[in-house]
């Protein structure tokens, strides 16, 4: 394994196919993903697989939605549904590349991680790494889920990537991301005003942090 | 289709016709019982020696008795005690049990306990803290001087460890501590198999824990759900039984069908307890002192859909109104966490914590299977008609 000990687990491998994959945590874990972000699957000898959060899903059971019925549910309730019961939280991720002996390819895994790996969120560091090798090749994997809502996956996945590479110095790389967007939607006008649209949303949030 | 629904449908009709009847004479049943209670609720004296009597004739009585002032004061019968202000601080512990039994169609041969105990601070934002006990029992452990250990056996065994186990994780709590278990707190065996299932060996290490409980000043209770004994109604047809129907109390039901928690829903307010009464049961003789079973009812639903359960618990609660107004408080605001269920939050999540699932079993039964595989011993069979169940159903040509 090449996990890295500063990095943040996010949960353990629930199930999994070469497209993406689940991975469940515990609800108190929930701080650590949100969507957009760059996760990654640390293998044997050097192999480790990235994805991109595309959803991040709660569910109830009968006694969840008896509790929601009470008034005033107890803290220490509270407590005790996010901590001790078996309700898992399931992050859905969308595999876009993976590294291998030291190289990053935006191709889908060749094999999809095993039941119970763990899933870490990637540092600004490997987002700069993932995000600059090559030339954006993983947008497609987004561009083909055509029932994930790929406006916003992509805006908030820029945003984070942006604000990566601007801590490293690069201020260009958003404006080169979105050109590539724009040239692989230049035949599908309406994904390309939903992405453009959404994107319209970061620029604005970035001036705004900026100002 | 299993079922001739014709045959049943037939039935049913027949049991629709007469149900408004049997409704009208449980009702005047009903009111019998109220009346009976007005007349008998403070002849404390008379109702001891009415129940002595009729014992004499049947030992098997089971019936509620007032409380004995060797234990408290006596409480009217029909008396109601409001819900008294919870504690600010209580450490509330609630066990559970399960059982794997024996399966002679399996292809190996194990049972297994599993207790499942939660303990909650009152008033505190922190997780409550479950905790699970599982024991395997394998090879001679499947053996009793009778034969394979039964299902009886194992009830007796869960019930055991349950208690034991809150009276290890007892130990050093801040006080007050409560302790929930489901059903009542006798430890039952049926008539005849008290030999077969060791019923005195676990009934000892059932007391004893009980002991330790007690010494460690705990707050015990069962909680016990529609139970389908009614010891008050009983009571009430010991104390207006003719003289000359007293030699055969067995026979004389004129209140058969009223429940005790039907005359309780009526009589008490949500969050008020009954008085509290001694339990006369052929099993007395084994919870003396201390230990003897007393019990109240609790109404533990809200205005409009009230909801009655009844509450065993020692004489050493019993003698002690503090405990039993904290107990009563708890068991409130612990039935009020989940919304329209009624029902201490922490049982039910002693029992989530508990219960082991067909899926559990069989996860269990193939580890074993695969360990003796490993180490080359020899595997059983499944049963031929455990296979022939398991043979799967009907495909569709595609």
């Amino acid at each position: 394994m090449t996990a890295n000990c500063t990095r943040i687990e996010i949960g353990r491998l629930l199930r999994a196919g070469t497209a993406g994959f689940v991975v469940g945590c515990r609800v108190s874990q929930v701080e650590a993903p949100s969507f957009g972000a760059l996760v990654s699957v640390p293998q044997n000898a050097g192999y480790e697989i990235f994805g991109l959060v595309h959803d991040i899903h709660i569910d109830d059971d009968g006694l969840v939605r008896q509790l929601v019925t009470a008034e005033g549910v107890q803290e220490g309730v509270i407590a005790d549904n996010r901590v001790n019961r078996n309700v898992p939280l399931e992050i859905s991720v969308l595999a876009v590349g993976f590294k291998q002996a030291g190289g990053i390819f935006h191709m889908l895994p060749p094999r999809p991680p095993l039941s119970l790996d763990q899933i870490f969120l990637c540092g600004e560091s490997e987002i700069r790494q993932f995000t600059s090798a090559g030339r954006f090749g993983y947008f497609r994997h987004v561009l083909r889920a055509q029932e994930l809502p790929v406006g916003e996956l992509l805006a908030a996945h820029i945003q984070q990537a942006q604000a990566a590479h601007q801590h490293a110095g690069n201020s260009t790389w958003t404006a080169a991301a979105t050109q590539e967007l724009i040239t692989l939607l230049r035949d599908d006008y309406p994904t390309l005003m939903a992405v453009l649209s959404a994107l319209r949303d970061v620029v604005a949030l970035r001036d705004a942090d900026q100002e | 289709m299993s079922l001739d629904f014709q045959q049943v449908q037939d039935q049913v009709r027949q049991l629709g016709e007469t149900a408004l009847e049997r409704q009208r004479d449980l009702d005047k049943k009903r009111e019998l019982a109220d009346q009976l209670l007005e007349k008998f609720a403070r002849q404390f004296d008379f109702l001891q020696q009415r129940v002595e009597q009729a014992a004499h004739n049947d030992p098997t009585l089971r019936c509620a008795l007032p409380l004995s002032p060797k234990v408290a004061a006596p409480e009217a019968l029909n008396a109601a005690f409001p819900t008294p202000p919870l504690p600010r601080k209580a450490t509330i512990l609630a066990a559970d049990g399960s059982q794997i039994s024996p399966d002679r169609h399996a292809e190996v041969q194990y049972c297994l306990i599993n207790v499942g105990t939660i303990q909650m601070n009152l008033n505190s934002a922190e997780p409550p803290r479950p905790i699970i006990f599982s024991k395997l029992l394998y090879n001679q452990e499947l053996f009793t001087t009778h034969g394979m250990i039964t299902d009886a056996t194992l009830a007796l065994m869960r019930d055991t460890n349950e208690r034991t186990k809150l009276a290890d994780l007892a130990e050093n709590l801040e006080k007050p501590v409560i302790t929930f278990t489901d059903g009542q707190m006798e430890l039952m065996v049926s008539a005849g198999e008290e030999s077969t299932t060791g019923f005195q060996k676990y009934l000892e290490d059932y007391r004893l824990a009980l002991r330790r409980l007690h010494q460690q000043g705990v707050i015990v209770s069962g909680y016990l759900e529609k139970p389908f004994s009614s010891p008050l109604a009983r009571l009430l047809e010991v104390a207006s039984a003719p003289d000359e129907k007293l030699a055969k109390i067995q026979e004389y039901h004129p209140l058969q069908g009223v429940m005790d928690f039907g005359i309780f829903s009526a009589l008490l307010k949500p969050g008020e307890r009954s008085a509290i009464f001694s339990l006369r049961s052929p099993s007395a003789k084994f919870y003396k002192d201390e230990l003897t079973l007393h019990f109240f009812y609790l109404n533990v639903g809200r205005p409009g859909r009230h909801w009655v359960a009844r509450i065993d618990i020692p004489a050493w609660v019993a003698r002690d109104a503090d405990q039993v107004d904290v107990l009563q408080a708890v068991l409130i605001d612990q039935c009020r966490i989940m919304g329209g269920r009624f029902y201490p939050y922490l049982l039910h999540r002693a029992h989530e914590t508990a219960v082991v699932t067909f899926e559990d079993k069989e996860q269990v039964t193939q580890m074993i299977v695969l360990e003796l595989r490993r180490r080359g011993a020899v595997v059983g069979e499944r049963s031929q008609k455990q296979e022939a169940k398991e043979t799967a159903g009907r495909t569709r040509y595609k």
